[in-house]
């Protein structure tokens, strides 16, 4: 009985870091959704710079260097994409922007694929680091965990005191609100876009160096967590930081907790008498809940839709 | 009209003479082109004409492709469907799932409609291999095409033959359906569909009869993908196949109705004949694309019918040696950016950085069947060089145009 306990609470930790993990992607993300009404494809290539930055630094330069140094980069990446191209097109209209970020991302992977080659990189955690933190039951829990979950969780501190304490905050506020009358009243829009865009960049970028090294670095990752991401934007509600916040840890959570589950819809149907039935439709009521963990988040996104369109924490429908 | 009309006569013509002029390997990719070009005109009705920018529509051309596998092992090519009409299971299927799909999608509009269908499409990627049944696992289903109405469909001017008459049927659908009352309508709704709802139209309604025809065409073009290939695998629901049709269709330019199947026929023909000679084909598909959406929106359908229009005012005598100019701006720097990404392909390559690992300089570089010095400056000077030349040639282009507006 105490492992199935320490088995749940492992889960339910795992899922609780990698749904941190999804907040600092998606963070960026409904930022600049909100700000600028455009949904940024290349964001979770941002992400995956990072983590490939960190990688190709840290031989040179070791593990915590090369971190800040691939936030810059990804940073300045995104500032360069927001000014040299997506300001370029604007007045074409949202779709064209959206269609732009998409053809971005579709170049920063061929790129990485370019210089890196089609498979993981050899990208490791610091021995330093390779320590647990603490053991339950008889398990141990990886501090590393523990650390990406802490750098979320400042993350979210940091960008909420400075959004909702700080005059600078007012001003982003402002731009997104309503960027029109934050010009008129002599506040340069551009650049807060501009300096938006660029952190929600480089805290993608902060991401992928740090949890790179735990998961795997691959020329697929961008897509991998970008799709979720974009999940957990629309579950969070569009543009809302604390539905941002909400949706990544209920996403993290149940999908680590589905893994676990080894049930399946015809064990539930049993229940009522009708496994048999069930056995004999197979299909989708015969798998494990454990092999759709992958679709769940999906399936959230579209129950989400259907009952609350804005999101958890939206304004606007 | 009569021009469009002799135009449109002498294009078919020369598709149905296409397999006396060509050689087997070419027919086959012809197969593909015809394909891709159904397939992009379908997600251009959606895209273009309706303005809802779909990301996973490989899970209409998807399941067109699945349904038509199972179509043909079920029936074997008798009855009341032989194998020639096939293709109407896949527009079944695509029609069916495309109405249940859409009714969800477009709850939506803009970028969260874009959202969802991409969570759709991923949603069946990443559940198909779970579904043996129905999807065959990681190794997909295959089948046969059976003989009927007197043909053997073993030979590939039968199957091209075959697809052609599908895709040109598909495509007059399409054109009739954007003449309708109903196709107008959808122009109504990407403009403004507050305004739709104000006259008293059923905008969801129209939103879900959009997509829901947009998913059947593409799923005709899975379907005759799956006769074609006698086989399906899941990965067709892979999002890189999304991504393709996104990228094909606005190269080619969604503003105008052949627009998508020119990008799509133009790319997946480039595809074909660069897939032996480069390894990084999707990223100058994708550079390609970049470079479409920022300097050209329309696409190359918008860039010939700024030709007509250029020819119209200043006569042919500038048009053509504008023409003449920015194609050898188009040469030159793509012959630059090629040989830099060429050059970065082989020196980033593993077998590449194994020798140079081994040897005490950096050795050359086998490119065009040529060593090349990765130090050499010379190396480096030859696409710059040719990089300048061309942006010389463009700017000299486009102050011609210039002079002529």
């Amino acid at each position: 009985m105490g492992s199935a306990v320490d088995t749940l609470v492992f889960s339910l930790l795992n899922g609780t870091v990698y749904g941190l993990l999804l907040f600092m992607v998606s963070a960026g993300l409904t930022l600049v959704f909100g700000m600028m009404g455009v949904l940024n494809f290349a964001h979770a290539s941002f992400y995956m710079l990072g983590a490939y930055f960190a990688y190709t630094l840290q031989g040179l330069v070791g593990f915590g260097p090369a971190v800040v140094a691939a936030t810059l980069l990804s940073g300045a990446v995104g500032v360069v994409v927001e000014r040299c191209f997506l300001r370029r097109v604007h007045h074409y209209g949202h779709a064209h922007e959206l269609l732009l970020t998409f053809g971005l991302s579709f170049i920063i992977a061929e790129a990485i694929k370019l210089f890196f080659g089609n498979h993981p990189v050899d990208y490791r955690i610091p021995p330093a680091l390779d320590v647990a933190a603490f053991t339950l039951g008889r398990q141990q829990y990886p501090a590393y965990r523990v650390l990406m979950a802490a750098v979320a969780l400042a993350m979210f501190g940091v960008l909420w005191l400075l959004l909702t304490r700080t005059r600078i905050g007012i001003v982003v506020r402002a731009a997104i609100h309503k960027p029109r009358m934050a010009q008129a009243l002599g506040h340069n829009v551009q650049l807060v876009f501009m300096g938006v865009f660029g952190v929600g960049a480089a805290l993608a970028g902060l991401a992928g160096a740090i949890a790179g090294a735990f998961y795997t670095t691959n020329p697929n990752m961008a897509l991998e967590v970008g799709v979720m991401a974009f999940v957990v934007v629309v579950v969070g509600g569009l543009g809302s930081l604390g539905g941002a916040m909400l949706a990544s840890l209920l996403i993290g959570i149940v999908t680590s907790l589905a893994v676990g589950v080894d049930r399946s819809l015809a064990d539930l149907l049993a229940v009522v008498g009708a496994g048999a039935w069930a056995e004999g439709i197979g299909g989708l009521l015969t798998l494990k809940l454990s092999s759709l963990a992958a679709t769940l988040p999906f399936a959230l996104m579209l129950l989400i839709l259907l009952v609350r369109p804005s999101g958890l924490m939206g304004e606007k429908a | 009209m009569r021009t469009t009309l002799s135009l449109v006569a002498a294009g078919v013509a020369l598709l149905a003479a296409l397999p006396a002029l060509l050689p087997a390997g070419l027919l086959i990719a012809s197969i593909q082109m015809l394909i891709a070009a159904l397939f992009a005109s379908a997600y251009g009705m959606l895209s273009g004409r309706a303005g809802m920018l779909s990301f996973g529509h490989a899970a209409y051309f998807g399941i067109g492709a699945f349904a038509t596998v199972h179509a043909m092992n079920a029936l074997g090519g008798t009855g009341l469907l032989p194998t020639p009409l096939m293709p109407l299971v896949g527009a079944a299927a695509g029609l069916a799932v495309g109405i249940v799909a859409g009714w969800f999608a477009t709850q939506r509009s803009g970028t969260s409609f874009a959202m969802i269908t991409l969570a759709i499409a991923e949603l069946l990627h990443a559940l198909a291999p779970q579904l043996k049944g129905l999807f065959g696992g990681e190794s997909g289903l295959s089948t046969m095409r059976a003989p009927a109405w007197g043909l053997g469909f073993g030979s590939t001017v039968q199957v091209y033959y075959l697809t052609l008459a599908w895709v040109l049927l598909c495509l007059g659908l399409l054109y009739f359906h954007s003449r309708t009352p109903a196709g107008r309508l959808m122009l109504a709704l990407r403009e403004n569909g507050h305004r739709l709802r104000f006259l008293g139209y059923d905008v969801h309604g129209l939103g879900v009869s959009a997509f829901a025809i947009s998913a059947m065409f593409s799923g005709v073009a899975g379907a005759l993908q799956a006769l074609g290939n006698e086989a399906a695998n899941y990965a067709v629901f892979d999002a890189g196949v999304s991504a393709g049709v996104v990228l094909n269709s606005t190269i080619g330019g969604v503003g105008s109705f052949l627009g998508p199947a020119l990008g799509a026929a133009l790319m997946t023909f480039f595809g074909y004949a660069a897939s032996d000679a480069t390894q990084s084909w999707l990223l100058y598909q994708g550079v390609l694309f970049v470079l479409v959406m920022m300097f050209a929106p329309a696409g190359l359908a918008g860039l010939v019918a700024a030709g007509a229009r250029l020819v119209e005012r200043r006569g042919w005598r500038t048009a053509a040696s504008v023409a003449l100019l920015a194609a050898g701006a188009t040469v030159l720097l793509g012959a630059g950016g090629v040989f830099i990404v060429e050059m970065l392909q082989r020196l980033c390559s593993q077998d590449y950085r194994a020798l140079a690992q081994a040897a005490a300089e950096l050795p050359a570089v086998r490119l065009l069947e040529r060593p090349w010095s990765p130090t050499a400056l010379s190396t480096w000077m030859l696409p710059a060089g040719l990089l300048a030349c061309g942006t010389v040639l463009a700017v000299v282009a486009r102050r011609r145009v210039g002079s002529a507006t």
